[in-house]
């Protein structure tokens, strides 16, 4: 008898949470945080971005967890990286989520389509590793991507809430130009770092190291997504001795294992930067984020 | 360069052509004219090509500057058209300590029997799935199985669902065909993704391992802050816990679930399930037990998972548990005439899974039955427990080398009838041949 109360008690649990208020804000779903940021950078107080991961968070492997699913029925647009890196999750979620945020609608904004994707592999096999067949999905660590972005995001926004279009256009505007303003020092600083030789666990930070002009040494995966092999990190080393590798650069979900085993056999540091920025990342959390990841390359690279 | 050479070349040869037959300077006017147009069109078109090499050349550059190491040239493309397409083969080697280890007061289905001891392929899974077009999405997972010494061909799931696109209300998902259906959380998964080498007990006695009629279900995601669903379905009525459909609408389900997040790394499910059917001459137990009448049974599932870093590749405990009670209401026959059922079992497992290092996980799970009281005529049967309580206890280890292979020892120490314990050893491997669709949140 009690499992014929359970049904009416949970529906009507439920239909009392239906009628909850809902927000007059556009609701953004972001895959990944820089996402967030950048929505609410663009939207103001006229959105509300939910970030489905977090910074300690390897975007490749997240679940389709069932507030995930709650988040996605109610957005209005999702921005995430695409080029296949929520692919193991993405597209379970859109299959619940309504039909403005399908692929092909204003609502559905994948990142790396809207800037110049690297590292497109010639050939693909589950034996090579975790391959990306459309190419590296880290656009966000180029910040010259994010100035693109911003006026993608912007014009999403004004589709959607054609109310706010001129709120849009003025923020972008402000953006684009605390941005552009950010972007001169930066290239200064990058500049000064350029032509370094860094060791990276993944491929992560590919665009970071194409846009400053560290060179990319070699990587502790020697096959995306497959763990580092002894006899990989041992070839490492006699690079390390050869090139003069300045640092390992990893991210805080990196297995720390790999790089302290480098490390320990030479004299290089290595770097644990931030993959992302927070996930309630406020407004200039981005531009933050690129002084941080140029602070700590300075120090830990030191300059030439 | 190129352009001037082409220039000096192109020009004098047009020029001594054409200026031979110019009578008067009004032709030689219009013949420079023509001259410079032409100039004009190479150079615009020379300029075109050479941004397109330039292009070319850069992308190439970059795209051979990354290339693997070792592989070929040849191109192999995402599946963005056609079906994905995958096999998985799942193997087992098991030790019994016992001959046979029955339920005792349960009509048991074939699929719910203790498997086979020694060397032996489980069940190999072919499936194909695929965007049908905007509107639709379909999945056919066919289980080639060896039963009585040749492979047979089981159709495990063959069904359609609708998309965003297909102009159901926002949250609306519409699902025809044969299907896992939404009845607790391991009956949704194919039994590949489970965390243990068998079903637990429950499974084995209330669904014959999984509950996948033909039918249609409609579930309904509510546009709400938090996760929550509900939804129904209508069966033909032929799989247990039914059977012998006579009308083909036989059964119907409801369910509700709920979920969310705790903290940043936790999550949970709660949900509430209940199917009601006519059964009509359901047979168990190799055909020595029949039943027909009702059945109702209902299940509730609780799910916790929590990654300690975050990432559930890394470390994660999953912390599981459902409950089903089953109502029976008809006649058995057990070989010696009807005899007039109506009686309530229940049961439940729970399990713990830890995954202490990205490859390396351990799990325990208890399950038990509470076996319904019997009436008189079928004391001594074998739906007659005698007073006990079947339960099973588990422990196992896998190791994972990629989303595509694991390799799975598990140890189950089972009490399906009074003073029968059998200790079960099991060595599982699991690999899976190619992408398959991505498994239910």
């Amino acid at each position: 008898m009690f499992n014929r109360c359970v049904l009416p008690v949970v529906a009507a649990a439920m239909l009392l949470v239906t009628t909850g208020s809902a927000s007059a804000a556009v609701k953004v779903f972001a895959c990944e945080p820089e996402w967030a940021a950048l929505a609410r950078e663009i939207g103001g107080e006229r959105v509300t971005a939910y970030a489905a991961t977090h910074a300690r968070q390897d975007p490749h492997h997240i679940r389709a967890r069932p507030s995930l699913v709650a988040k996605i029925r109610r957005a209005k647009l999702v921005i995430c990286s695409g080029a296949g890196l929520e692919v193991g999750w993405l597209p379970l979620l859109l299959q619940r989520g309504g039909r403005g945020i399908q692929p092909g609608t204003s609502g559905h904004l994948m990142t790396s389509d809207h800037v110049e994707v690297i590292e497109k592999p010639i050939s693909i096999d589950r034996s090579l590793g975790d391959l990306h067949p459309e190419g590296n999905p880290h656009v966000h660590l180029d910040p010259q991507n994010m100035l693109r972005l911003a006026k993608v995001v912007s014009q999403r926004l004004s589709t959607i809430d054609p109310a706010g279009a001129s709120h849009y256009a003025g923020r972008l505007q402000r953006f684009t130009e605390a941005w552009s303003a950010e972007m001169v020092g930066w290239q200064k600083r990058a500049a000064a770092l350029k032509g370094q030789p860094v060791i990276v666990h993944h491929k992560f930070w590919s665009y970071l190291l194409q846009w400053i002009g560290l060179q990319e040494a070699g990587t502790l995966e020697a096959k995306p997504g497959i763990a580092p092999s002894v006899a990989h990190l041992g070839s490492l080393l006699s690079i390390v001795r050869t090139t003069k590798v300045r640092a390992v650069l990893r991210t805080p979900y990196d297995d720390d294992g790999p790089s302290n085993w480098l490390t320990s056999r030479t004299s290089i540091p290595v770097l644990e930067l931030p993959a992302t920025v927070e996930r309630d990342a406020g407004p200039g959390a981005l531009a933050a984020y690129f002084n941080q990841l140029l602070a700590r390359l300075e120090t830990g690279l030191g300059r030439q | 360069m190129k352009q001037k050479l082409l220039y000096a070349l192109a020009a004098p040869m047009l020029l001594a052509s054409t200026v031979a037959q110019a009578a008067d300077s009004k032709d030689l006017q219009a013949i420079l004219k023509e001259v410079r147009d032409m100039k004009q069109a190479y150079e615009t078109r020379i300029q075109s090509l050479e941004s397109q090499i330039k292009t070319l050349s850069q992308s190439q550059s970059k795209v051979q500057a990354k290339r693997v190491p070792g592989s070929g040239n040849t191109k192999v493309k995402g599946n963005a058209f056609n079906p994905s397409v995958s096999a998985v083969v799942v193997g087992t080697a098991t030790s019994f300590s016992r001959t046979a280890s029955e339920f005792a007061g349960f009509g048991v289905g074939e699929e719910g029997e203790r498997g086979s001891e020694g060397l032996s392929l489980g069940e190999t899974e072919l499936n194909f799935s695929s965007n049908i077009d905007d509107k639709f999405y379909g999945s056919v997972t066919a289980a080639i199985v060896r039963e009585d010494g040749s492979d047979l061909v089981e159709l495990e799931e063959a069904y359609f669902q609708t998309l965003p696109g297909a102009g159901l209300p926002d949250g609306v998902q519409l699902k025809a065909g044969r299907a896992f259906w939404k009845l607790g959380y391991l009956n949704e998964h194919h039994q590949h993704a489970d965390d243990f080498a068998d079903r637990p007990l429950t499974h084995r006695v209330f669904l014959n391992k999984s509950f996948n009629d033909d039918g249609a279900e409609i579930s309904y995601v509510l546009p709400t802050d938090t996760y929550a669903e509900v939804g129904g379905g209508v069966f033909r009525g032929d799989d247990f816990p039914f059977g012998g459909s006579v009308s083909g609408l036989g059964g119907w389900s409801a369910f509700g679930r709920v979920g969310g997040d705790i903290g940043d790394d936790g999550s949970w499910r709660l949900g509430a399930y209940g199917v009601h059917g006519d059964v009509n001459s359901r047979a168990s137990n190799e055909d020595a037990i029949t039943f027909t009448g009702q059945s109702d049974l209902y299940a509730v599932d609780l799910r916790y998972t929590w990654a300690p870093t975050g990432n559930a590749s890394d470390k994660e405990l999953i912390l599981q548990a459902e409950y089903f009670h089953r109502l029976e209401d008809g006649v058995y026959n057990v070989g010696s005439g009807l005899v007039s059922f109506d009686e309530d079992a229940s049961g439940w497992y729970a399990q713990a899974v830890y995954k202490f290092a990205p490859a390396w996980r351990v799990g325990a799970r208890y399950s038990r039955l509470h076996a319904p009281d019997v009436p008189l005529g079928l004391v001594g049967s074998d739906l007659d427990s005698s007073g006990h309580d079947p339960d099973a206890f588990a422990i196992m280890g896998d190791w994972t080398n990629s989303e595509y292979g694991r390799i799975r020892m598990q140890y189950n120490r089972e009490e399906l009838a009074n003073n029968a314990s059998d200790n079960q050893f099991f060595l599982q491997y699991i690999m899976s041949i190619g992408a398959h669709g991505a498994h239910p949140y």
